[in-house]
């Protein structure tokens, strides 16, 4: 059979040539169309792909560049494709596609250039505060703040996050904007490598003045205050958010976890059953019960706790590695080994569903 | 809608200079043809639903057509389907990237999409593009980057708009609330700002106007109610120094110190009290301030300037030309700065380095008109020499 001279591979190749020509002299509507005639002629050409959506992103043109990084996800493009995706479908607006293809992304080990990777984590990140996992969203954001400094975007995505309001930055409340920048520099300095705990606390004391009434106001100084080290300035603080919010149930595990740690167990089980009342989702809460029940001896119990926090956060280190102790004690060494072994699996993304203090300090360390 | 007015006489204008005399590129011209020619005639007679139909049945028969491209992504933006228009625009400006108008209606519909580190790249573009003699739709851009730098921190830069607004017409009172929102260094939009803090804003928006338009008689009144009114407010006393330091500087370097009271992690009120300080002839004080601020914000060229001119005063030449050089690098379009490693490098007979510096500062000077005599912010904007 004759072979056509468009589609022969001499073809192929002299367009692949002057696509790449294209692209490297700036010429971007040439590159473009180049590219789009390669993939035509080859639509298995992963590195046409690849060029033709990175290109068509640059140009913000997000629904062509989204067609083109969807041929790339069985390829060995296949990591920051998804990232790509995710960017593009944000930007499109298909939020829920955006944080599934984001989730892909992280299962491919996060792939990327730097510049992309802190892009799509932001991004990422913004999702997962309107999704309502504002403790996942500041993991990603403390993660890169101590490299991108102080970054306008960054705090406020870091003020939407750590006030827990469900919001991107393009639909948030105009009146809202204030505590969201004060907030949102509070974490962002307080996240820096080395913490810059003057300016976080400076910030922080504004929001706490000027809202000192609003919800989950006092709860995020709290959280400050115990990433200083400063347990009864802390203390105060989740108190008085139980006297705003007599629910919340994040204040509740926070002050329980303070509990635990002065070993005052007795406490520290009421409050964690209270918070689970509050909200029986609540992984912490679960967790921080089981705790408590583990140091009664009370085994069977801290276990039922410890399993409903493990379906609650799957990926939650902590919850793997006292099931592990509660296993072990137990004598069940085959399912204790089983989770010492998933915690393994989570060593990287420790800290995921632990409190912001945790995050912070993962943050600081991730920067050495 | 600010823009929309402005926008209809516009698109009038354009239309009667576009093109359906260009060279149409269409697979099916004749059918091409037709769409255009009936999507404009619907244009005309303000059947814009129609037209914006048939701009979109013309485009999926040539989807490079420019003129389609442009007048459908007008048209949705003047019926504020922002997105959409957002959208089409992009693509018109794939092709046509040299098209200043074009570039601020897609960085009015970023703005209004509320991605506002896009529109004000955007906007920005317009202005560099050219907007033609357009002086409505250019005061609009101009408008919009202005509130756009505030609300993305970079106050220093909002406060020169606002010069280069103030100086190229009559007072305007929509500039008020920028002006303060500036001046006082808050990152709002003025849709943004709380309800309790808009007095504030608008007093510290009068006082800043009156100084950039060299009223004095209003100056000193505005900013003595300024703050007598807000005296724990932060960012009152800083503003207040910063319009006091030239003819004042005894009264300047008391509100910067205010001003650190209040804000004890101001890297800004130390680099100006610094400045006040070396011109005092207090070195040492101004040494450590400079080093604090360097300290608190590592990036600031400012900070490093303030610290070079101090060691240089101390007689640590070396030392301060080290300084000099970080904010060369950190900042090169600082004048003062160049000035300074220019004397610098001249005293240890450094010749080659020093004309190079000469150069540099003739550069800077020759594409930055210093209009304003006086920074409300970083020192690195006084147009001044050091003495």
């Amino acid at each position: 059979m004759a072979t056509s001279a468009a589609t022969s591979p001499s073809h192929f190749e002299a367009i692949a040539k002057q696509a790449e020509t294209a692209r490297t002299q700036d010429r971007v509507p040439d590159a473009i169309r180049l590219y789009g005639e390669g993939i035509r002629l080859r639509p298995s050409w992963a590195d046409g792909w690849w060029y033709l959506g990175s290109l068509l992103y640059d140009q913000d043109r997000f629904n062509d560049a989204s067609s083109a990084f969807q041929h790339l996800t069985s390829t060995s493009y296949r990591g920051p494709a998804y990232a790509f995706l995710g960017l593009c479908e944000y930007e499109n607006r298909n939020y829920e596609a955006a944080l599934k293809s984001f989730r892909a992304w992280a299962g491919a080990g996060w792939a990327g250039s730097p510049e992309l990777v802190d892009v799509a984590l932001f991004h990422f990140a913004l999702l997962l505060t309107q999704d309502g996992r504002p403790v996942e969203s500041l993991y990603l954001l403390a993660s890169v703040a101590p490299r991108l400094g102080d970054v306008p975007e960054l705090s406020e995505a870091m003020g939407l996050a750590s006030l827990g309001l469900r919001y991107l930055l393009e639909n948030y409340p105009p009146e809202l904007r204030e505590r969201i920048w004060l907030a949102g520099k509070a974490a962002l300095y307080a996240a820096q490598s080395p913490h810059d705990f003057a300016r976080a606390d400076e910030f922080a004391s504004r929001l706490e003045k000027r809202y000192s009434g609003q919800p989950d106001i006092h709860y995020f100084r709290g959280t400050i205050f115990t990433f200083e080290n400063k347990t009864a300035e802390a203390e105060r603080e989740y108190r008085e958010e139980l006297t705003i919010s007599p629910h919340h149930s994040p204040s509740m595990v926070a002050l329980a976890a303070l509990d635990l740690e002065k070993a005052n167990r007795v406490e520290a089980g009421e409050l964690a059953r209270h918070a689970i009342e509050a909200d029986p989702e609540n992984p912490e809460a679960h967790h921080l019960l089981g705790r408590v029940l583990m140091e009664n001896g009370d085994l069977h119990d801290s276990l039922s706790e410890l399993a409903t926090a493990k379906r609650l956060a799957p990926d939650n280190a902590g919850v793997r590695a006292h099931l592990a102790m509660v296993y072990a004690k137990l004598g069940r060494s085959q399912e204790a080994k089983a989770e010492s072994a998933a915690l393994l699996a989570l060593k990287n993304k420790e800290g995921v569903m632990a409190p912001l203090t945790v995050k912070l300090r993962g943050a600081k360390e991730g920067a050495h | 809608m600010i823009c929309r007015v402005l926008l209809a006489s516009f698109l009038a204008a354009a239309a009667s200079s576009t093109a359906l005399a260009q060279v149409r590129q269409a697979s099916s011209p004749q059918s091409f043809d037709q769409l255009l020619q009936s999507a404009e005639k619907a244009r005309d007679e303000d059947r814009n639903d129609e037209a914006i139909h048939l701009f979109r049945l013309a485009l999926v028969q040539n989807p490079n057509s420019e003129e389609a491209l442009w007048f459908l992504g007008a048209m949705l933006y003047e019926k504020e389907q922002f997105a959409e228009a957002r959208n089409v625009l992009r693509s018109f400006l794939a092709i046509r990237s040299d098209a200043g108008p074009a570039w601020a209606l897609l960085g009015m519909s970023e703005f209004q999409t509320r991605q506002y580190p896009r529109a004000l790249q955007h906007l920005q573009r317009a202005m560099a593009e050219g907007m033609g003699d357009r002086k409505e739709l250019m005061q609009t851009v101009f408008y919009h980057v202005t509130i756009l730098l505030t609300r993305l921190e970079r106050y220093d830069d909002s406060l020169d708009m606002l010069q280069r607004m103030l100086a190229s017409g009559a007072p305007d009172p929509t500039l008020i609330e920028p002006a303060g929102l500036a001046g006082l260094r808050l990152p709002y939009l003025p849709a943004e700002i709380p309800p309790d803090q808009r007095d504030m804003i608008a007093l510290a928006g009068k006082a800043v106007v009156a100084l950039q338009m060299q009223r004095q008689d209003e100056v000193n009144a505005d900013f003595e109610r300024l703050v007598v009114a807000y005296p724990d407010q932060p960012g009152v006393h800083f503003l207040r120094g910063a319009s006091l330091a030239e003819l004042h500087p005894d009264q300047a370097m008391a509100e910067f110190e205010r001003e650190l009271a209040i804000s004890p992690s101001s890297a800004l009120a130390r680099v100006r009290l610094a400045q006040q300080l070396i011109a005092a002839g207090e070195y040492d004080r101004a040494l450590a301030l400079a080093q604090q601020a360097i300290q608190l914000e590592p990036k600031r060229a400012s900070a490093h300037m303030m610290a070079g001119e101090a060691l240089i005063a101390k007689g640590d030449t070396s030392g301060g030309i080290k300084e000099l050089e970080t904010a060369r690098q950190d900042d090169p379009s600082i004048g003062r700065v160049h000035w300074d490693l220019l004397r610098a490098y001249a005293a240890t007979g450094r010749k080659d380095e020093a004309g190079k510096e000469k150069s540099e500062i003739e550069k800077i000077y020759h594409s930055n008109s210093p209009s304003h005599s006086q920074s409300l912010g970083d020192s690195s904007r006084d147009s001044q020499p050091p003495q």
